[in-house]
């Protein structure tokens, strides 16, 4: 294997130093610009400006990884910031005075830009369990109270600040990390962790079910985004010459927010250029100083009154001009189907919403390409299954094994991985991603590139990202949504998003298969299609399906063996006859009176369900 | 021991202060399940059109008991009709959009209110007199100052008043079914526009004889004053657990506590860090709060 991705330290090194050749070749280039004119007077306040923006910059596009791709809030920026000035800044206060090849200055910007990951840890480990707005406010407490903790610390120069901090930052220094910033954020995002970090955006519940590990990426991309900012803080130390906690109240972090808000919440170009804008901005309306917080915030309310997702919403500037197209593929062959034990053994189990018991001691095995109907009256319990099998709830009692494992303690992202996919009865798309984006995403727990394999373009990672990109494209095809490709989810009809939760389910390669009343407001056309469907993917991915469906003619025609639940308890099971003209089963559907009245028509076979 | 009693009354009389302010909080919360960040703010307002009436009606040159009153009724009507207005100019055209712009406009309005102040009113803090000059009570070492006795009556009597509101009055009842479930409300028959209106009016109200209370206290109005005293309130709110009016009264009282305990025992600097440490210790052990309920998205 090693040889086939070039795994040797030097070849990776090679290929990680080539990926990123035209960023290496472009620090001399700055250094260039500011020997010729950062120089000359003329240009020394339009340098103050610039090296501003580029700090903007940093802090923009970081918060916008959390804010804009994640979907979390964060508003304690400016804590995470300080603590790199901070940390930076008293090392280099202690440090040699003489730091000719300014290693010791990359040796503090390393060390501010670690403390404020571990910062970003700290808050991000515990808090982010926390849905959105109190992640809101957690961030903003967090902030204040780093801001208090500095107040009363010696070490930190108190109230007063610090100072004199070797100015050692300049234009080539605040350039090299704003654009290194940029490029490390546009290849996350375009790797399969940037899509994992755009499904927690999007739904928590369907990423988890699709094996993202939706806590570990919220973690990841605070503590990504916390060590950005650390080297923002230690940047702004070495370029200003001081520090003081006033710097880094609520308001900073708050202007931080209106950059990402503004130029759109994902974009990473927009966040570049709404840091430059809302910098130079008040440069250019000093005369409206006192004004100028008040002209923020209406701009802010108007914006989400009018445009709230921000200037290029969740665009780059590039996708405003169309020139991006990408040859189709033909279908692949299928697969070998596997034959083994019971995929899903589930024994006896309950479980119990307070004194409700939703479903109890509930049996069912599903062998390897077995078509499955889990049929019953609304309320019966049947979501309540899949919800315990793909383990959104654990069952009070009872065990359940998929693939010979026991799930009890097991996230739902990890069954996932084990090979359970489901679709949802109130369809779960990523709404604002492409359909090809949400086919990707299934693809995610597939994947073995490390996130800074994505940002040094490691050879694995491209490899798998070639192939991921072809799988999905197989399964759009096989669902009839390949000419859908680009749209997002949200904009496809009723029918077609159904498909595509189920091309979005088998990407996971799955080797069970959950489908949640996938007939569901669909026509008797669409119905007979998707009998063939179910049947076909059956035959095509080797997959044992779990139906869940009202409708008789298609549980009926489709599957192999039915259960029966109403009111949480198996009533039956079985081939469909014998379903078909069980008394219990017609009772629970049609009501113990009728039954009984037309007991004999039931007997003969003629009354069905 | 007279110490820790002087910090119990002081911890009191400023609990009850953001008792009043978190009710606001957590009554929006309930309703819409938004933070409405400005609430803060309104309360600043309400002292800062406190401090103009008394100018206008000669009173802080000479305070007394129903010129205090009338201060306080006429920031009430303003406050409340400025509740109403933000809800309608700000939240309303966003109720169905995700909760993530709600928040960010809830700071824009925030900070709007806080810059306009500053615009108008100026940056410096201005001195507030409301109340006549009264020694207060002394009881031995323990001194109970006239603002404070003021401050828990008038706190204890609104909540009272509130209590009935939401508990025994139609519009009440109607509020709590919002709180539930708003669709479901909706068909039943409750006007559900009606409601957070009455909401955030009512919220207001109660910012707004929080500010004067506050105001007095310290005496002075400034543009910032609501910042703090407006976090710490919904600190106050999230530790009773948001939603819940009585949990919002026992987190008021709890936060003004150990705050005044802090301050008096370590450094009144760290005062300010009590409250959000509080917060993040309540999020991460008990995110319902003291007395909130739990409940689990149906997948």
């Amino acid at each position: 294997m090693a040889g086939l991705f070039g795994g040797s330290a030097l070849a990776q090194a090679r290929r990680a130093l080539l990926s990123w050749l035209p960023f290496v070749a472009a620090i001399p280039l700055l250094w260039l610009v500011e020997q010729f004119l950062a120089s000359q007077p003329d240009w020394e306040y339009a340098f103050q400006n610039i090296n501003h923006i580029g700090i903007a910059i940093i802090l923009a596009v970081s918060l916008n990884l959390v804010n804009g791709l994640t979907g979390q809030f964060s508003i304690g920026h400016a804590g995470f910031m300080a603590v790199g000035g901070y940390v930076s800044a008293v090392l280099l206060l202690r440090g040699p005075s003489e730091d000719p090849y300014r290693l010791f200055f990359i040796l503090c910007i390393a060390a501010g830009a670690g403390a404020a990951a571990l910062a970003g840890w700290l808050v991000g480990k515990p808090s982010l369990r926390l849905r959105g707005d109190y992640l809101a406010i957690v961030t903003l407490g967090f902030g204040e109270i780093i801001r208090v903790v500095i107040e009363n610390t010696r070490l930190f120069g108190g109230a007063i600040g610090l100072s004199p901090i070797p100015r050692y930052a300049d234009f080539t220094w605040i350039w090299t990390a704003a654009i290194a910033t940029i490029l490390i954020s546009k290849r996350l995002r375009d790797s399969t962790h940037g899509r994992a970090f755009l499904s927690v955006r999007e739904d928590e519940v369907a990423a988890e079910a699709m094996g993202v590990d939706t806590t570990g990426y919220k973690v990841r991309a605070f503590v990504i985004s916390a060590a950005m900012a650390g080297i923002a803080g230690a940047l702004s130390g070495a370029f200003e010459g001081n520090l003081s906690p006033q710097s880094f109240t609520f308001v900073r972090s708050f202007e931080v927010v209106a950059m990402v808000v503004l130029g759109g919440m994902g974009s990473i170009t927009g966040s570049t250029i709404a840091a430059a804008v809302l910098t130079l901005l008040p440069e250019y309306l000093r005369a409206l100083a006192n004004l100028r917080m008040v002209i923020y915030s209406v701009a802010l309310v108007l914006l989400m009154l009018l445009r709230p997702r921000g200037l290029l919403g969740t665009r780059e500037v590039w996708d405003l001009f169309p020139w991006r197209r990408e040859k189709k593929r033909a279908v692949a062959a299928a697969k070998a189907p596997e034959l083994s034990e019971a995929l899903i053994d589930v024994r006896r189990a309950t479980i119990r919403f307070g004194g409700l018991t939703a479903v109890c001691e509930f049996s069912l095995t599903v062998k390897p390409r077995e078509l499955v109907a889990l049929i019953g009256p609304n309320g019966a319990g049947k979501t309540t299954v899949f919800n315990l099998l793909t383990g959104v709830y654990p069952p009070t009692e009872g065990t359940i094994l998929v693939r010979g494992r026991d799930t009890r303690g097991l996230a739902p992202h990890d069954i996932a991985h084990l090979g359970l996919a489901r679709t949802f009865q109130n369809i779960r798309l990523f709404r604002e991603l492409t359909a090809f984006d949400n086919v990707r995403l299934g693809c995610h727990h597939l994947t073995r590139e490390s996130m800074a394999a994505s940002v040094r373009k490691g050879e694995l990672a491209e490899v798998e990202e070639s192939w991921i990109t072809q799988r999905s494209e197989e399964l759009l095809a096989v669902m009839g949504l390949f000419h859908r490709r680009d749209d997002l989810a949200k904009n496809l009809p009723y029918g077609e998003q159904r498909r595509l939760e189920i091309a979005r389910a088998l990407a996971t390669d799955p080797k069970a298969l959950l489908l949640d009343e996938p007939a569901a407001g669909t026509n008797q056309k669409e119905k007979a299609e998707l009998m063939q469907l179910i049947r076909g993917i059956r035959d095509r991915f080797g997959v044992a399906v779990v139906l869940i469906e009202h409708d008789m003619k298609l549980v009926m025609g489709v599957s192999e063996r039915i259960l029966v639940l109403d009111h949480g308890v198996t009533i039956a099971q079985g081939l469909p006859r014998e379903i078909q003209t069980n008394p219990k089963v017609i009772e629970a559907y049609l009501g113990e009176k009728y039954a009984r009245a037309h007991a004999g028509q039931i007997a003969a076979g003629r009354v069905q369900p | 021991m007279a110490e820790f009693f002087q910090h119990i009354i002081d911890g009191i009389s400023v609990g009850a202060i953001y008792a009043l302010i978190a009710l606001g909080y957590t009554m929006v919360y309930g309703v819409l399940k938004l933070i409405n960040f400005a609430h803060g703010d309104v309360f600043m307002v309400g002292a800062m059109i406190g401090w103009y009436v008394a100018r206008w009606t000669g009173e802080s040159r000479d305070p007394s008991i129903p010129g205090a009153l009338l201060i306080t009724l006429a920031s009430m009507a303003v406050c409340g009709c400025l509740g109403f207005v933000i809800e309608r100019a700000a939240y309303r055209p966003l109720r169905n959009s995700p909760r993530l712009n709600s928040l960010i406009t809830a700071i824009g309005v925030s900070f709007f209110l806080e810059y306009g102040g500053q615009y108008v009113f100026g940056p410096n803090p201005r001195v507030f007199t409301v109340l006549p000059r009264h020694p207060g009570v002394h009881l031995g070492p323990v001194s109970l100052g006239y603002v404070d006795i003021v401050t828990v009556i008038v706190s204890v009597a609104l909540m009272i008043v509130l209590q009935r509101i939401v508990f025994h009055t139609k519009m009440g009842t109607a509020m709590r079914a919002v709180s539930f479930n708003s669709t479901v409300a909706s068909l039943m028959g409750v006007n559900i526009d009606r409601v957070i209106s009455f909401t955030f009016v009512l919220g207001s109200v109660l910012a707004a004889v929080a500010g004067i209370l506050y105001a007095s206290k310290y005496p002075s109005v400034q543009p910032l004053m609501g910042l703090m005293p407006g976090l710490k309130a919904f600190v106050a709110a999230v530790l009773g657990g948001i939603g819940n009016v009585p949990g919002a009264m026992l987190g008021g009282l709890v936060l003004g506590l150990a705050e005044q305990v802090v301050s008096g025992y370590l450094s009144s600097s760290w005062r300010d860090a009590v409250a959000f440490a509080i917060l993040i210790l309540v999020l991460l052990v008990r995110p319902t709060g003291l007395l909130g309920r739990g409940e689990a998205e149906k997948v």
